[in-house]
C-alpha cells in the first residue's frame, strides 16, 4: 500500500520530472487549433505548414491542430465558446454571425498583417468597424462541365462562355434526350447546392441591390422578376435537369456523378471543386484525362447584370476572445497569410484566396483549368457573399428545404415555393 | 476465560453475522458513493436544471441573458408551425414503430422458439443489426434506398415492378415510413432476444400440460403463451414508445429531417434550433426541450398507470 509518507515524495518527483521533462522550455506556449476540412489533403498540408514554419521562426512555440468535419466542430464550438473554453484559433465561415455578436472572437484589427489581405475579402468580415475573421478561401460561383459531352451533343459554347437563359433550357433538354443527366447535383448532405442555379440566376435578374434585398427581407419573392426566375427553373426541373437521385445525393458523390459514374454533362459548384476532383484518381478524384471545361451562369433574358457573379469568402481563421495567447494566435494566422504561402494555396489548392498573392502564371498538371478560371473572371462584377451568409433562422431554413431541395427536386410548384419563401423571409 | 467473562458475552445481544460483514460506516458509505453521485449532479441533474433555467430565458447578444417568463413557450405553442409538424412527426413514428418493433419482436421469437430451420444462424442474423451504430445502419440505407443504384429500386426493377420505384427518402410521402423502416429493421433483434428469454422462462409444466390437452399451437399461443407474457410485452412497449418519442440519431444520419420537414422530429427540430439557426440563444430550443421532457413524463406516467392496473411492471 502507498501511505502519504511514501506518496508525497512520489508526487514530488513526478512532478519534477514533469518540469524537467527533456527538450521544454520554460516559456513553451502550445496554441490549439481546431479546423474543418480533414479530408481535403492539401488544405490539410497547407495549414500543417504554417504551423511548422511558426514552430521554426519561434522555439517554444507548439500548434496543435485538430481536425474535424464541419458539423462536430460546429457542436463542439457551439458548446465550448459559452464555458469559456474552446481553441486560441478557430475555423470560421462568413455566415457564422452569432460568434460576432456572442463576443466569442476577439477584433483582429491591431493583431493582423492586413497588407497581405485583399481588402474586399477583409471587408466580408467587418462588422461595426471591426474585423473579427482573416479570410484564406475565396471562391466563385462556377458551373463545371464535360467538354466532350457537350460536343457530343453538338453544341458550341458562345465566345463569352454564357448560354441564354433559353439556349441553356435547350441544352438541358439535349441532354436528357441524348440519355445524358444534365445536371449533376445532389442536395443528400448539403443545404446549398440544389440552389446554385435558380440563385445565380436571381443574382442576374435583379443585380446586385435588388438581390440583396431579396435575401435581407426587403423585395417580396412575388416580384415578377423572381417569379420569372422560378418559373426557368421549373422548366428545368420538368425537362429533368437534376438526377433521380437528386434528393440523396451527397457533395462528394455528385463530383463522382459527374466525372466518372455515370457522368453528366454539367456540375454547378463553387470553385472549391478542386479540392475534391484534383486529387488522385484512387481517392475519388476526376480522371487524369477528364475534358473539364468551365461555363458562365446562363444569362437572364432582361437580366439587370448578366455579368454578375458570387464570390464569396469561405474556409476563415479568427482568435477566441478567451485565449490566453491572443499574439501567437494571431502569429500563426500569419504565417498562413504571407504572399508566399498565398501563391503556395493556389498552387496546391487550386483555388482563390483572400492572401494577396502574386501570381501571374500557373504551372502543374492542372495549370489549363486555372487559366480557364481565371478567364471566366474576366468582366465579372461580383456581389460578395451567398445567400446562406445574409439569410439567419427561418429563413435560413426555408432556403434549405424549399430553395435547394424541394424546389429543383420537382415536390413543389412555382406557387407553393414562392409562397413558403414569402412567408420565411419577406418582412415587408 | 472466566466463567464470569464468558456470562458477560453471552448476555450482550451480537448482530447476526451476515448483515455485520455487510454494515459500512457513514464515511465509507459516502466515499463510496460520492463518484457516482458527483457524476449524475454534473452530467444529469446540473443540464436538466439548466435546460429549464434556459427556457425562461434568453441569450441577447454578448452572452447577456435575460428573463422572458414563458414567452418562448407562448411563441412555441401558438406560432411555430414547424414545431407542431415535428411533434405530428414524432408521434406517427412512436406509435407505428413501436407497434410494429413489438409485434415483430414477438414474431420472430416465436419462429426461433418453435424451432424453425437454421434457428441458430437466423438467431444471429436477426440480432446483429442491434450492434450496429446508427451511422453505419444510416448510411447503409441510404444507400439501399438511393433511386437510381439502391437495392429497393433494383429489386423492384428485377420482379418487373419498375413503376414503384421511388425516392424512398427524397418525397414526403415516403420518407417518414422509409426511415421508420430502418429503424424498426435495427430494432426487431432486441425486442425478439428479450422475448425469446421470457419465452424460455414460461413454465414448461403448463405448455406441457396445454399439449395433454391437445390444445393447439394457435390457441396455445393465444391463451397462454401471450397472456403469459404480457408483462414483457408491456415493458418492451414502454420502453419502446419512450425512445422512438426522443428519435434523433437516424433520422440526422437519412434525411436532416427533410424533405420540406416530411421527417422532422421533436429531436432534430430542437438541435437545429440550437446550432443551426445562427444562435447561441439556448433559450427557444430548451423550451422545446422542456415541454417535449414534460409531454413524455405525461406519457409514461400514463402508461405505468394503465399497466398498474393489469400487471405488475418488471422494471
Amino acid at each position: 500500500m502507498i501511505t502519504w509518507r511514501l506518496a508525497a515524495p512520489l508526487a514530488f518527483a513526478i512532478g519534477l520530472g514533469w518540469v524537467a521533462a527533456p527538450g521544454a522550455h520554460a516559456d513553451d506556449v502550445t496554441i490549439n487549433v481546431w479546423t474543418h476540412e480533414a479530408d481535403e489533403d492539401a488544405k490539410v498540408a497547407f495549414r500543417e505548414l504554417a504551423a511548422k514554419n511558426l514552430e521554426a521562426a519561434h522555439p517554444g512555440v507548439h500548434v496543435k491542430i485538430t481536425w474535424y468535419e464541419k458539423n462536430p466542430l460546429l457542436a463542439a464550438l457551439k458548446t465550448a465558446l459559452p464555458a469559456g473554453q474552446g481553441p486560441d484559433v478557430l475555423y470560421v465561415e462568413p455566415d457564422w454571425t452569432e460568434y460576432v455578436e456572442a463576443g466569442y472572437l476577439a477584433p483582429l484589427d491591431d493583431l493582423i498583417d492586413w497588407n497581405n489581405i485583399e481588402t474586399w475579402a477583409r471587408a466580408v468580415w467587418m462588422f461595426n468597424g471591426k474585423t473579427y475573421g482573416v479570410p484564406q478561401e475565396a471562391y466563385t460561383n462556377e458551373i463545371y462541365y464535360n467538354k466532350d459531352l457537350l460536343k457530343k451533343l453538338g453544341v458550341e459554347l458562345p465566345a463569352n462562355a454564357q448560354f441564354t437563359q433559353s439556349q441553356f433550357l435547350d441544352l438541358v433538354k439535349k441532354a436528357k434526350a441524348a440519355g445524358i443527366t444534365p445536371i449533376a447535383q445532389g442536395v443528400g448532405d448539403r443545404p446549398f447546392p440544389g440552389a446554385y442555379i435558380l440563385g445565380e440566376a436571381l443574382l442576374r435578374k435583379l443585380g446586385k441591390d435588388d438581390y440583396r434585398k431579396l435575401w435581407t427581407g426587403s423585395l417580396s419573392f412575388e416580384d415578377p422578376r423572381v417569379v420569372d426566375v422560378f418559373k426557368w427553373t421549373k422548366e428545368l426541373v420538368d425537362a429533368g435537369a437534376y438526377p433521380k437521385n437528386f434528393m440523396t445525393l451527397k457533395l462528394g458523390e455528385s463530383h463522382y456523378y459527374f466525372y466518372t459514374k455515370p457522368g453528366a454533362l454539367m456540375l454547378p459548384m463553387g470553385s472549391w471543386y478542386t479540392g475534391r476532383a484534383f486529387v488522385p484518381e484512387d481517392k475519388g478524384g476526376q480522371p487524369k484525362d477528364f475534358p473539364l471545361g468551365v461555363m458562365q451562369y446562363p444569362a437572364m433574358d432582361g437580366g439587370a447584370c448578366n455579368q454578375c457573379k458570387t464570390s464569396a469568402v469561405g474556409a476563415s481563421f479568427a482568435i477566441n476572445s478567451a485565449s490566453k495567447h491572443k499574439d501567437i494566435a494571431a502569429e500563426f494566422i500569419n504565417a498562413m497569410s504571407t504572399p508566399e504561402m498565398g501563391k503556395r494555396w493556389i498552387e496546391t489548392v487550386y483555388l482563390q484566396t483572400g492572401i494577396k498573392a502574386d501570381v501571374k502564371s500557373f504551372s502543374g498538371p492542372y495549370a489549363a483549368y486555372f487559366t480557364e478560371l481565371m478567364e471566366r473572371q474576366k468582366g465579372a462584377d461580383y456581389f460578395i457573399g451567398g445567400p446562406r451568409d445574409l439569410t439567419r433562422g427561418e429563413c435560413k431554413d426555408s432556403f434549405a428545404q424549399v430553395m435547394n431541395s424541394a424546389f429543383p427536386g420537382g415536390l413543389l410548384s412555382v406557387d407553393q415555393a414562392i409562397k413558403m419563401m414569402n412567408t420565411a423571409c419577406f418582412k415587408g | 476465560m472466566t466463567e464470569r467473562a464468558l456470562r458477560q458475552r453471552a448476555a450482550t445481544p451480537s448482530p447476526p453475522l451476515a448483515l455485520d460483514a455487510r454494515r459500512a460506516s457513514r464515511a465509507t458509505l459516502i466515499i463510496l458513493l460520492a463518484p457516482a453521485l458527483l457524476l449524475y449532479a454534473a452530467f444529469m441533474v446540473y443540464p436538466v436544471l439548466r435546460t429549464f433555467w434556459n427556457s425562461v430565458h434568453t441569450i441577447k447578444p454578448n452572452n447577456v441573458p435575460a428573463f422572458v417568463g414563458l414567452d418562448n413557450f407562448r411563441a412555441l405553442l401558438g406560432h411555430d408551425w414547424v414545431f407542431w409538424k415535428a411533434v405530428g412527426n414524432t408521434a406517427i413514428f412512436a406509435i407505428f414503430a413501436t407497434i410494429a418493433d413489438v409485434l415483430g419482436g414477438l414474431l420472430l421469437a416465436l419462429a426461433l422458439f418453435s424451432r424453425v430451420p437454421f434457428a441458430r444462424f437466423l438467431r444471429v442474423v436477426w440480432f446483429t443489426p442491434v450492434l450496429m451504430s446508427y451511422v453505419v445502419v444510416g448510411i447503409i440505407w441510404v444507400w439501399i434506398y438511393d433511386y437510381d443504384w439502391g437495392l429497393a429500386n433494383v429489386i423492384l426493377r428485377a420482379v418487373g415492378l419498375g413503376g414503384f420505384e421511388q425516392s424512398w427518402l427524397g418525397d414526403p410521402r415516403t420518407a417518414l415510413w422509409s426511415v421508420m423502416v430502418t429503424h424498426i429493421w435495427k430494432w426487431l433483434g432486441f425486442n425478439m432476444i428479450i422475448f425469446l428469454a421470457a419465452l424460455y422462462a414460461l413454465p414448461v409444466d403448463v405448455l406441457g400440460a396445454a399439449e395433454l390437452d391437445n390444445c393447439g399451437w394457435f390457441a396455445k399461443l393465444i391463451h397462454i403463451i401471450i397472456p403469459m407474457l404480457k408483462p414483457t410485452i408491456l415493458n418492451l412497449t414502454v420502453l419502446s414508445f419512450v425512445g422512438k418519442m426522443m428519435i434523433f440519431d437516424l433520422v440526422w444520419i437519412m434525411t436532416g429531417g427533410g424533405p420540406l420537414w416530411s421527417t422532422e422530429t421533436v429531436s432534430t427540430y430542437v438541435y437545429k434550433r440550437a446550432f443551426d439557426w445562427n444562435t447561441f440563444d439556448l433559450g427557444y430550443p430548451s423550451a422545446i426541450a422542456v415541454l417535449w421532457f414534460l409531454i413524455i413524463l405525461v406519457f409514461i406516467f400514463a402508461l405505468t398507470q394503465i399497466m398498474r392496473q393489469r400487471e405488475r411492471l418488471e422494471f
